[in-house]
């Protein structure tokens, strides 16, 4: 093995790309040669046995999690809807910690009610950073393409530069910014240590005319890299991450209602072939030199 | 004393904003209080009151207060040690006004922690801090003791034990995951107003990692120093806890050699050894240790 091979543990799945029950996805996405998976709330919660049992199953699974989703909604609120969402914001921590998520993404507000002014998002951003503190987790923040205020990265980077926390980030989501056609070129004002996170998929069409569209193309009809009609762009994305430092997680966040309907296997295969294609192909990480760090675990 | 004009000035400061005058107490919990209370005797704390509805027992000397809890379990996240090993649960501190302080660092994403208060028991708000531990807010501590509400005088003793060589709270040394260090600055920095200290101003015999210096007056100013994994360690668990007491001294030789006398043992390798600038006591019952530092000011 050269030291330049392509790393399929730079990748991971999201549990949401698979249908089934948790378990079932998990062994799916380990059988597939993945290491780490992405956990959506709903999985844990919505396990038969309860969250406990949920729990459990994440950490026998062996994988490694890349991070929690998802928090909606957060930002820009104020009295009791504020007061609301730190309850619930509060509850995922605890959820995230306890799963062993070191990451929590959150997507821009799409509330009629949230404000606008990007000082206010960041207080809030802020204060749900400070709450992530103590539970050592990371705040991801990403720009969701139908946000009302926020719906591209760059303005998702600017207001966690305004909140100016070392333990918020930005999650970037390779569908939104193919689905706003923001320039690649933004990308260059990111500070990589603090892209916390990287969900990559694409889609089959080359234009969303509405934001319905874009939302209904979100939920339903997306597609693995290399899959979709813009695999030039996916490529460039995770080459110019990769020259600018990034060398965090990818996650591939596919939702899609074909795959919801053929079986698990076939899906973390189809996950597995992005994961070549990309650490392969494209991204060509270096491996880490054996005996560079040493594990300490408790006595 | 400040008139009530200035005061309204004085709440605004932003570098002191809960107005922060010390630790008030200590808390360790404890499956094991006699054990622990024999060593707290050899440091010169001595019990002076017990709480009037749990297994809880107040300890002094000087201004310091040691709390030892065997009525609750350990915090859920800590670690200092093995299972049955004494845990520093909570720290209190002394703030100009406890329900502005209490407010204000919620605001700012701070955690409550609910409080199970008896009939009668005083109210104490506390937050979430360190590996479970709690970060409690007291005040009006000029104009009555807050120990005199739950806690009732063990009779025949002294109340106010003096301090032995000047002992005083210098400070509290927080063991942090790999790349913490940037987020509890924050914590401490934005919730109470710590400044980082330059890298060249350490105090004792144990410089590492980074010192936080708390806001407010001189004489009851103190200190969070934070400590990272050894570089090259992954903590595959990320565990975080208080690991230590300071304690400041004026002369730490002479007290060194009086403690000594009372029965603690001291560090004494290669590495940690006392000396002028302080020293370190060999861990007692799995994780209780104290470091003494250098320091002029004396008890009050």
């Amino acid at each position: 093995m050269s030291q330049h091979t392509g790393r399929i543990d730079d990748f991971g799945m999201d549990t949401i790309s698979l249908a089934g029950p948790l378990p079932a996805k998990l062994r799916a996405i380990r059988e597939a040669g993945f290491s780490q998976v992405m956990l959506s709330a709903r999985d844990l919660v919505g396990h038969a046995e309860g969250v406990e049992a949920a729990i459990a199953a994440v950490r026998e699974s062996g994988l490694r999690v890349t991070g929690f989703q998802v928090l909606r909604d957060f930002e820009g609120l104020s009295g009791q809807l504020h007061e609301y969402k730190v309850d619930i914001a509060k509850s995922m921590l605890e959820l995230c910690a306890a799963v062993g998520a070191k990451v929590l993404l959150v997507c821009s507000s799409t509330s009629a009610h949230a404000s606008a002014d990007p000082d206010l998002i960041a207080r809030d951003l802020r204060k749900l950073a400070m709450l992530a503190i103590p539970r050592g987790i990371r705040v991801a923040f990403e720009a969701l393409s139908w946000g009302r205020n926020i719906e591209e990265f760059p303005a998702a980077w600017d207001v966690v530069m305004r909140a100016d926390m070392p333990n918020l980030g930005i999650g970037l989501d390779s569908f939104h910014m193919f689905a706003t056609k923001t320039s690649l070129d933004e990308l260059q004002w990111l500070d990589p240590e603090r892209i916390f996170l990287v969900q990559l998929a694409d889609f089959m069409w080359q234009e969303i005319r509405s934001v319905e569209e874009r939302i209904a193309t979100a939920r339903h009809f997306r597609v693995f890299p290399g899959e979709g009609a813009h695999s030039d762009q996916v490529a460039e994305l995770v080459s110019r991450l990769h020259a600018q430092g990034y060398r965090g997680d990818y996650s591939f966040e596919v939702f899609n209602d074909d795959y919801q309907q053929i079986p698990l296997p076939d899906v973390a295969r189809r996950a597995r072939r992005a994961a070549d294609w990309l650490g392969e192909g494209i991204l060509r990480r270096s491996v880490p030199l054996p005996g560079a760090m040493r594990l300490q675990r408790a006595a | 004393m400040t008139s009530p004009a200035l005061e309204r000035e004085l709440r605004a400061d932003p570098s002191d904003p809960i107005g922060l005058d010390g630790i008030e107490f200590v808390e360790y919990t404890t499956p094991r209080p006699q054990a622990l209370g024999q060593v707290l005797e050899t440091m010169g704390f001595r019990p002076i009151a017990r709480h009037r509805s749990r297994e809880v027992t107040l300890y002094r000397q000087g201004a310091m207060n040691v709390v030892v809890n065997a009525s609750e379990p350990a915090p859920a996240d800590g670690e200092g040690g093995h299972d049955d090993a004494p845990k520093i649960a909570a720290i209190a501190l002394r703030v100009r006004d406890a329900a502005a302080a209490y407010r204000h660092v919620l605001d700012l994403g701070a955690w409550a922690v609910p409080t199970h208060v008896e009939v009668m028991e005083l109210n104490i708000p506390a937050i979430h801090g360190v590996g479970g531990s709690r970060i409690y807010f007291v005040d009006r501590h000029r104009e009555f003791s807050i120990y005199d509400v739950d806690f009732t005088a063990i009779p025949t003793v002294d109340p106010h034990p003096p301090a032995l060589a000047g002992l005083h709270w210098f400070g509290v040394v927080q063991y942090i995951g790999n790349d913490r260090m940037q987020d509890w600055t924050a914590f401490y920095s934005m919730l109470f107003g710590f400044a980082v200290l330059p890298d060249d101003q350490r105090f004792g015999v144990m410089p590492k990692g980074r010192v936080l210096v708390g806001p407010g007056g001189a004489a009851s100013r103190f200190y969070v120093q934070l400590i990272e994994p050894e570089p090259g360690i992954v903590d595959a668990e990320g565990r975080e806890w208080i690991a230590r007491i300071g304690l400041g001294t004026p002369d730490p030789r002479a007290c060194v050699a009086l403690l000594r006398e009372r029965g603690v043992q001291f560090n004494e390798t290669p590495h940690v050894h006392s000396d002028e600038r302080g020293a370190v006591t060999r861990t007692q019952l799995g994780s209780v240790v104290f470091e003494l530092v250098r320091d002029d000011r004396s008890a009050s």
